[in-house]
């Protein structure tokens, strides 16, 4: 399984800047791997190249072993037609309903699925949202605040299942949290703004998983890596 | 001293001299009474006079500054008249009598058209109007609420012939219904459209005969100049020179040796009617306006009004009798003379 | 949402008449000019009933004129939304066609068609067909991107459940659209009636006019409110049941 990007720039339709320019990164194995930085400085747009939504950009994309790339954000909505089980019944393949069971009850949605989409809470549409993501067929998954407005306690939850779930997919995890992504992800991209060269740099993480502990010494140590690199 | 003085004195009256000079050329320069005029309809061979009494001069001749206004079927000159929009307007007989039965306080102060222009054209080569009733079986343009509805009408009640006996058709401003032949019958004002959809009629080769109401008995008066009550009564001398001016330019403009002058005029005005149309409907509206040297142009018919005020009674257009009479007003005509 | 509609309407009718009589009655107007209270009651029991029906016909033509071109111009919105040459060829065509003042194109269409059912119902037709074309143009090239993302990155989307997105989603502003065009439909097909049909209410108006008498204009003025009211009124409930009806129940099941 590789994820191979090779000198990658990218600019605005009329701008005169680049929003990042030669950049590379590559991807060998799957678990989460965090995409970090300030606002502004291309996550989200170098995730919709990955994911063949933005076309106008230079350079090259290699993958091996990688059929489907998915990308989730967290303002998506569901459609107000029907409620959010029917939806989610219906965008679920027959082979994924066993999985489904298990997701709902822990994302903690059992109690969403008669409602309507737009009367829950932001943390429960964004765990719907992702729920119906993680139902598909794909091997790598883009997560932009995929669980925003989520409490700590449930994201931890969410994101331990994940990881024990789907081992063989690759989840690139974009994230403001620090404490998060230096203790669930298995490396951090770090985008560093502009005129910061290199544009960025790789931080590896504590990549917890369920049933390991963390000592708070080297959690502490990525997040200053993280600081440092940002 | 006393050359000072006189000095002074000189001076003194030589400012005066020079302040009544120039206040007579500016009133000279500057009629003082400003009216409007509305007309009936837009700017044709039927308003040569009103016209001519612009351009050349007659209106300013009489101490008038008139500002000559395009009529329509949206525009009323006996409402603007009310509510002092206009001083002075164009109204057909009907829109009077109307007016006058819901207390409008319009006055006629002279009549243009001695001959009501409007009549009905038809194919002679496929039919014949010697009378009336030779339009039973036939297809009748009317203009539903126009005064050609209650004209026709009236010359169909005068033969007691009902709408079994004709088929009455509602006319619209394009005439491909007649050209087609779906109607046998079409009103036109004879003095415009008479000849315009009459020359393609013959440039098909079709003959061309007129139905003309005044021929059998019916006079139902056209257009005529109004004023209001109001203005007759406050402003007399400005309404005996707005009718004297506007006559005088009447007669001249179908005077025969400034024929030249009124076809220019209609030119500047009419553009979109060719030069040939325009000497023609020229011709016939003189014959309607002055049918004989000895008719004098504006008099009042009173009985071809009191015919027209019966007819609309009897059609029950107005409740009761108006007593048209009583809205007509010869004295500044009498005046003007 | 229909009794609203027939207050408001009669609230504003009050309100002009009313302005009506005061200025009649501030500068002494005869009744040739503004009709006084007795003329108008006297006027209206001479042609109300004849005014109805005229009206009903009226109202029916733009009816079925108003159907005609929500539909079609459903259907063109729909072709048009595509980014693809036939799309932008028909959007450009809407916008140029709506610029041609359909009073200009009327008396054509009177030549051609002649003066009865087919003439008024076109161009009432065509008076609010532009006004919604543009609207569901509008509506359906322009991405419900939050909801339309998942069914496209995940391979669903088909170009129905493209429609029904954008129409589930921007179905106040339809509903707004068809119910605000049907005021067009009504004024196409009186202008129509005006201009050279001889039936309606617009025909009745022209003859009124004709003779001047505002009384009746004043009672034309009226139905055509009050009926027009009535169908919008309807328009909005049915479009308020329709949503009702597509929406999911807030907390229920399905």
């Amino acid at each position: 399984m590789l994820l191979k990007l090779d000198n990658i720039s990218f600019k605005y339709p009329n701008a005169e800047t680049h929003v990042f320019e030669g950049l590379s990164h590559h991807i060998d194995e799957p678990g989460f791997h965090a995409l970090f930085g300030p606002s502004g400085v291309g996550k989200t747009s170098f995730a919709k190249i990955l994911c063949n939504e933005i076309k106008a950009f230079t350079g090259q994309i290699h993958t091996e072993d990688i059929e489907t790339i998915l990308y989730s954000y967290n303002l998506e909505r569901l459609p107000g037609w029907s409620n959010v089980g029917d939806h989610i019944a219906k965008i679920t393949p027959p082979s994924h309903v066993e999985k489904s069971e298990v997701l709902v009850e822990c994302f903690g949605i059992e109690k969403c699925l008669n409602r309507r989409f737009a009367e829950l809470s932001l943390g429960q549409q964004n765990r719907v949202n992702l729920l119906r993501y993680l139902l598909q067929d794909f091997n790598v998954l883009i997560m932009d605040e995929s669980l925003a407005n989520v409490d700590e306690l449930t994201r931890e939850k969410i994101i331990l299942k994940v990881k024990e779930m789907f081992p063989d997919i690759i989840f690139l995890y974009i994230s403001h949290n620090i404490v998060e992504v230096s203790k669930f992800c298995r490396q951090i991209l770090v985008f560093r703004s502009i005129p910061k060269n290199p544009q960025t740099l790789l931080v590896k993480g504590q990549d917890l998983a369920m049933g390991q502990t963390l000592t708070k010494k080297d959690h502490e140590l990525t997040m200053l890596e993280i600081m440092n690199a940002s | 001293m006393a050359k000072t003085a006189k000095t002074y004195c000189g001076l003194a009256g030589l400012c005066v001299f020079i302040l009544i000079v120039c206040s007579s050329i500016a009133m000279a320069a500057d009629p003082s009474v400003e009216v409007t005029y509305r007309l009936k309809w837009l700017f044709n061979t039927s308003v040569v006079g009103d016209l001519y009494a612009k351009d050349y001069g007659f209106f300013d001749k009489a101490g008038l500054s008139v500002t000559i206004k395009e009529g329509g079927p949206e525009r009323d000159a006996i409402k603007e008249l009310e509510l002092g929009y206009a001083q002075f307007g164009v109204a057909s007989a009907d829109q009077v009598i109307r007016a006058r039965s819901k207390g409008a306080p319009v006055v006629v102060i002279a009549q243009l058209f001695q001959v009501n222009p409007l009549q009905w054209i038809y194919r002679a080569d496929t039919m014949t109007v010697k009378n009336i009733s030779d339009l039973k079986g036939r297809t009748v343009g009317i203009t539903y609420g126009g005064n050609d509805e209650t004209i026709m009408r009236t010359l169909l009640a005068k033969e007691n012939i009902t709408e079994q006996d004709v088929k009455l058709f509602s006319v619209r401003y394009d005439y491909t219904p007649f050209y087609q032949k779906k109607v046998d019958i079409w009103p036109v004002y004879r003095n415009s459209q008479g000849i315009t959809v009459g020359d393609k009629l013959r440039a098909e080769g079709e003959e061309i005969g007129f139905l003309d109401p005044a021929g059998f008995g019916v006079k139902f008066v056209a257009n005529s100049v109004v004023t209001s009550e109001k203005m007759l009564k406050e402003r007399p001398e400005v309404v005996k020179a707005f009718v004297t001016a506007l006559i005088q330019a009447w007669e001249a403009s179908l005077s025969p040796e400034n024929e030249q002058k009124a076809l220019k005029l209609l030119e500047k005005y009419d553009k979109d009617t060719t030069a040939d149309v325009r000497k023609r409907q020229l011709a016939l509206t003189a014959g309607f306006v002055k049918p004989s040297p000895g008719v004098r142009i504006g008099t009042i018919d009173l009985s071809a009004w009191k015919q027209t005020e019966d007819i609309m009674l009897k059609l029950k257009q107005i409740p009761e009798p108006v007593k048209v009479e009583k809205a007509i007003n010869s004295s500044m005509m009498e005046k003007s003379k | 949402m229909l009794h609203r509609r027939l207050y408001q309407f009669l609230i504003i009718y009050s309100l002009g008449l009313s302005g009506l009589f005061l200025i009649k009655y501030t500068l002494n107007l005869s009744n040739y000019v503004i009709p006084g209270p007795a003329n108008l009651w006297a006027t209206c029991r001479e042609v109300w009933l004849r005014y109805f029906f005229d009206t009903g016909d009226t109202l029916a033509v733009a009816i079925i004129g108003h159907i005609t071109s929500t539909c079609l111009a459903i259907f063109v919105g729909i072709v048009g939304r595509q980014a693809t040459w036939v799309g932008s060829f028909v959007k450009v065509a809407a916008y140029n066609v709506q610029a041609y003042p359909i009073v200009a194109l009327a008396p054509i269409i009177f030549i051609l068609l002649g003066d009865g059912f087919i003439s008024r119902l076109l161009i009432a037709a065509m008076i609010c067909y532009f006004p919604i074309l543009l609207s569901v143009l509008g509506i359906m090239a322009e991405p419900v991107v939050d909801i339309e993302h998942f069914y496209r990155i995940t391979g669903r989307m088909r170009w129905q459940l493209e429609i029904k997105i954008r129409a589930f989603e921007n179905m106040n502003k339809l509903i707004t659209v068809i119910a605000g065009s049907a005021t067009l439909a009504m004024a196409g097909t009186i202008v129509a009636e005006f201009i050279a049909a001889n039936a309606g209410i617009g025909y009745s108006i022209r003859i009124a006019l004709y003779q001047s008498d505002l009384s009746k204009i004043l009672i034309a003025l009226f139905l055509i409110g009050l009926s027009l009211s009535v169908y919008q009124g309807l328009l909005e409930f049915s479009g308020y049941l329709a949503k009702k009806k597509w929406e999911v129940p807030k907390g229920g099941i399905v």
